[in-house]
This record gives C-alpha cells, structure tokens and sequence, in this order.
C-alpha cells in the first residue's frame, strides 16, 4: 500500500508542479532524502476522514524560479513572495493529493500552511513519514513527505482504512 | 461590457495568479478589488459595486463558505454570481456549493477554464 500511497504522491506532485508552477521533475527515489536544515521547508495540517501532515521540502536555490513562474513575472521576486508560492504549491499539492487518496466523495480540512522553523523541520522530521517523494528539479531537489496521526493506516485491511 | 470583479484568497500569489489568468482569457476587467479572507470580501462587496465574486474556499478568520451563506442571506449580495476557485478536490463540498449556484474550479487551472467559466457566468447573468 506504502507503494501505491508513494505513486500517488509522486503522480499528483508531478502535475501539480508543471501545471501551477510550469517546473518539470523527475523522480529521485534511490537519492537519500535532503539536507531540510539548508532548504525551505512548508508544512500543512489536515483533518478529515483521516488526519496528519504533509511537508515539502525544496532546495533555496528552486524558490526564485518558483515564485516568478507562479506570479507569471521576470523580476526578482522578494522572499514574502517566494515564501507564499512555496505554501500555495503545498496547499495544492495537498488538496489534490488527500482526494486521490481517500476517495473523492470524502471531505477533509486542510489548514493554513506554514513555513517552517529550523526547530519545527526537526520535531516533523524526527519521526518516518508514512510514504515519501523525491524529485528532481532544473535548479535543485523537492522532497514530499506525508505524515499521519498515530493509528491512522492507509491499508484497506486496516479497520481505520479510509 | 467591462466588469467589476472582487477576488478574495488568503495568498497574494494566487490573486496575482488569477488576475493574470483573466487578463490573458481576454476579459474585459474595470476594476480588481482584493480581499485576503471572507470578512474582508464582505467589507469590500459593501463598499464598492461587483458583478462576480472568485475566492477560494480555506481561508484565515472567514472561509469561502461562510462568506457566500452570508452573501445569499443579503438582499444586496444574494444575486452576485460566485466562482470558487480552490484545492477542495471533495466531490460532496462541490455538490454543495452547486446547490447554491456558485460554479467552481480546481487548482490548479488554465486561463481557458476560467475564461470559460467567466463567460458562462457573464451569460447567465446577462439572461436574469
């Protein structure tokens, strides 16, 4: 299941990056996870049919390039705005991900996202996500990291299944 | 006929998307009000004549939900058309906010979708 959690997340990643932000990636899956203390890191909370976090991690270097793409100019971009395209791609990223997850007739809440501290990265960080990402991008890396509360299981044989 | 138009969504990215999106669709826009939240887009629907509503539907101190319950309830706003654009992928919510008469899209979105939508809207509009 952890598979196809991982597909899925890669699937929609994928699009959504191209579509909202016109970046291409390529899967990265045998690289080990990046350095989170030099990238920028958002995170998003969710509640609904089932509840936890999503966070996405996207090399400093990607940020210009993703804001400008994204706001659709060619001047520099101040870091409030590269910090707000980074927590809308997480946003729409999420709010496409949990339907093709959990089905699409489920509803689900998902919060404001948040950049997030040095110390936040490592409290979310410290535990292992239930299924991951890894992609690559023209000017660096992206890591997709999906997160559920304790005895949430995206198993169909789990009784806590979706 | 140039329209008025109110965009309410808590990211600056994403109005500045939107607007682009319907500048690039073509339409004919008079004047872009912005508001980061649904109380905010209630102030401006007060202040300033609109002929559609775009927001999105999670946002800070007043989500898109609550703003268009609010907007139904009033005589002044009640037949201003709404166009929700969100991440909301749940097939429930959108039969809801269907219901209601409000039209939607999903994020991420192309200029034809909203220029489509728009248009759509601008017709319905132009009929009652």
């Amino acid at each position: 299941m952890t598979d196809q959690v991982k597909e899925t997340i890669y699937r929609v990643a994928e699009d959504v990056f191209e579509k909202l932000a016109f970046l291409f990636s390529f899967r990265e899956e045998e690289r080990e996870p990046m350095d989170y203390g030099a990238a920028a890191v958002a995170g998003v909370t969710f509640t609904g049919q089932f509840e936890g976090r999503l966070a996405l991690a996207v090399s400093e270097e990607v940020l210009p390039e993703l804001a400008a793409n994204m706001l659709g100019i060619e001047e520099e971009t101040t870091r409030e705005e590269q910090q707000d395209a980074l927590k809308e791609l997480i946003n729409v990223v999420c709010g496409n991900l949990l339907p093709e997850l959990a089905g699409r007739k489920k509803m689900f809440n998902v919060n404001a996202p948040l950049i997030l501290s040095p110390e936040e990265i490592g409290v979310v960080t410290a535990a292992p996500p239930a299924a991951a990402a890894k992609l690559a991008l023209e000017d660096g890396q992206c890591d997709l990291m999906l997160y559920l509360d304790e005895g949430v299981s995206l198993d169909p044989e789990s009784s806590e299944a979706p | 006929m140039p329209m008025n138009i109110l965009i309410v969504d808590d990211s600056a990215v994403m109005r500045s998307m939107i607007l682009k999106s319907l500048r690039m669709a073509g339409l004919d826009i008079a004047a872009a009000h912005q508001a980061t939240n649904g109380l905010e887009g209630l102030t401006l629907l007060n202040e300033h004549p609109i002929d559609v509503v775009i927001a999105d539907i999670n946002m800070p101190v007043m989500n898109g939900e609550e703003m268009i319950q609010r907007m139904k309830a009033d005589d002044k706003t009640k037949n201003i058309p709404v166009l929700v654009i969100s991440t909301e992928g749940s097939e429930t919510r959108k039969e809801s906010l269907k219901e209601q008469g409000v039209a939607f899209i999903h994020k991420p979105f192309s200029p034809e979708q909203i220029r489509d939508t728009m248009n759509a809207i601008h017709n319905s509009a132009g009929r009652t």
